[in-house]
């Protein structure tokens, strides 16, 4: 990891944010470089699977709101440092990544700020909105429910951000993890989101091992029998923990990651380093 | 204080829900994560059968020769095994020590007239679409059988794989004084935080679904709840103590 890597640079432009004043950005992202400057005895443990803002419809939980000060106090008992947070779910995701940037910059060096969008609906203006999300909004990766178009992947690529992308099967990787190798996959809840189907868990470990660029999200693996298998077969490397908060519980995440007894070295590239890796690889380019 | 699970498996035949697969849980799998969990006894009831005599058998021979670690609870299912409940209960129950019945498919008359008699409880869990109602599996028989202990599994759904059926089994838990609701299998462990905020003490049951889930995650989520001492005996095993001792 480059030195500093988690002191600043991922935080937002403070021009291009509502929300929190200047002022307070200011106050914030000291205290946090502060904290963050002292010496450190282990890695940042990351959680690369959060939800965070609000939503109109108020059908259901991931329909209504995610409150960061919920996720942060458990993100703190659990020993979390960073959180990478999305929106939840709506039809569009220009504002909702606008509120993501704003909750970043809220609580300065506490969470990592992704993008989500729909490559459907929002066809043809993805590449100029998330160019703008990460170069002036400080946004450094891509959630994704729905497949991603050539728009998506192309721009994706150009900004060297990761993909955490939950599909509907697991087999819809295939063509996307071949079409486009230097872009890095993270498939959502080893492959099956609260082990709803025990098969899309196995076909994600077999996944993972057809394509480099593809990394597992251990996030709502309800069945923890899969994620001992995956990390078995596949060594850590591969691995990247999340927790899928506030609808799933990170305490209980980061245990079932604690109880595999790794070597501390392996579990700490689950925890984070891998992670740091990958969101490293962010190319700025011009704003 | 020991600390018991009340929802554990042995023996071999499917998982208990969808999409199943064929399984054997061992008792040494058990055992070996139960200590390492700290856990002191667990409830043992069969894998999913499509008759349950033989499965029956096997968790009462094992519980007797594990006594102290070990509780069994019969498994049956009320419509492939119609006629022959009570007889076979009766026996499983009286003769070889089980104390409780786990329920494959709705409880039925038969089913509950002979749980009555034996004064074990039920654990029913509605499978296949059935969770989309689950009052309307415990309604009627919760009312018509008040002396009848009945275990909603899951928090009232399996792995939180749709959350509105948890807030209703916490509401079938507050409404019927004969409404427990076990801790075991939850996705999303806020809804078993609410159920331990809003249920007096004696509704929540302690359970870990091990060894088709790891008990030590289990053990962790009761942990998590950050209960008063008396609480968390109650959860942690007096509940659950408490309905199977009313066998005499």
């Amino acid at each position: 990891m480059k030195p500093g890597f988690l002191t600043g640079a991922l935080d937002p432009p403070m021009s291009a944010l509502a929300g929190p004043s200047r002022r307070d950005f200011l106050i914030g992202a000291a205290t946090g470089a502060a904290a963050l400057a002292q010496p450190v005895s282990r890695p940042p443990v990351i959680d690369c699977h959060t939800h965070a803002g609000t939503a109109s419809d108020l059908t259901a939980p991931w329909t209504t709101i995610a409150d960061p000060k919920e996720i942060l106090r458990r993100n703190k008992e659990a020993g979390i440092d960073k959180a990478c947070i999305f929106p939840i779910s709506h039809e569009t995701f220009e504002e909702p990544n606008r509120e993501i940037a704003s909750i970043v910059a809220r609580y300065p060096g506490r969470f990592i700020g992704f993008a989500k969008h729909d490559p459907a609906n929002e066809a043809g203006r993805i590449r100029p909105m998330l160019l703008r999300e990460c170069r002036e909004l400080g946004l450094r990766g891509l959630k994704l429910h729905v497949r991603p178009t050539p728009e998506v992947l192309d721009t994706v690529a150009e900004l060297g951000i990761p993909i955490i992308w939950h599909p509907r099967r697991v087999a819809m990787f295939d063509e996307v993890a071949k079409a486009y190798p230097a872009v890095d996959l993270i498939l959502a809840h080893l492959g099956s989101d609260l082990s709803a189907d025990w098969r899309e868990h196995l076909a994600a470990i077999e996944m993972a091992r057809r394509h480099p660029n593809i990394y597992l999200d251990t996030g709502a693996a309800v069945l923890s029998r899969y994620l001992e298998q995956a990390v078995n077969e596949l060594g850590p490397e591969r691995i990247v923990f999340g927790s899928d908060e506030p609808e799933v519980d990170c305490r209980l995440e980061i245990f079932k990651i604690r109880m595999l007894k790794l070597p501390k070295q392996q579990e700490q590239m689950i925890l984070g380093g891998n992670l740091a890796r990958l969101l490293a690889k962010y190319r700025a380019g011009a704003a | 204080m020991t600390v018991i699970d009340c929802h554990a498996y042995l023996g071999a035949g499917k998982t208990w829900y969808g999409p199943q697969r064929e399984v054997e849980y061992k008792l040494e799998a058990l055992l070996e994560r139960g200590a390492e969990a700290a856990i002191g006894r667990h409830c043992v009831m069969p894998a999913r059968n499509e008759t349950y005599s033989e499965a029956n058998k096997l968790v009462a021979d094992l519980c007797e020769k594990h006594t102290g670690k070990l509780i069994g609870f019969a498994a049956h299912s009320p419509q492939r095994e119609a006629g022959r409940l009570a007889r076979a209960l009766t026996t499983e129950v009286k003769s070889m020590g089980l104390r409780g019945v786990r329920c494959d498919g709705p409880p039925t008359r038969e089913l509950l007239d002979a749980v009555s008699d034996l004064h074990i409880p039920v654990m029913y869990y509605p499978t296949g679409d059935a969770w989309q109602q689950l009052g309307r599996f415990y309604h009627m028989p919760a009312m018509a059988y008040p002396t009848v202990d009945f275990i909603i599994p899951h928090i009232g759904q399996y792995c939180s794989w749709r959350w509105p059926p948890h807030i209703e089994a916490i509401d079938l838990a507050k409404r019927y004084r004969n409404v427990y609701l076990d801790m075991s299998g939850v996705g999303s462990f806020k809804y078993v935080e609410m159920a331990a905020r809003e249920l007096p003490s004696d509704k929540i049951l302690f359970g870990t679904c091990a060894p088709e889930m790891d008990p030590r995650v289990g053990k962790e989520a009761l942990r998590l709840l950050k209960l008063s001492h008396d609480h968390y005996a109650k959860v942690g095993g007096l509940n659950f103590q408490a309905l199977i001792s009313k066998h005499a």
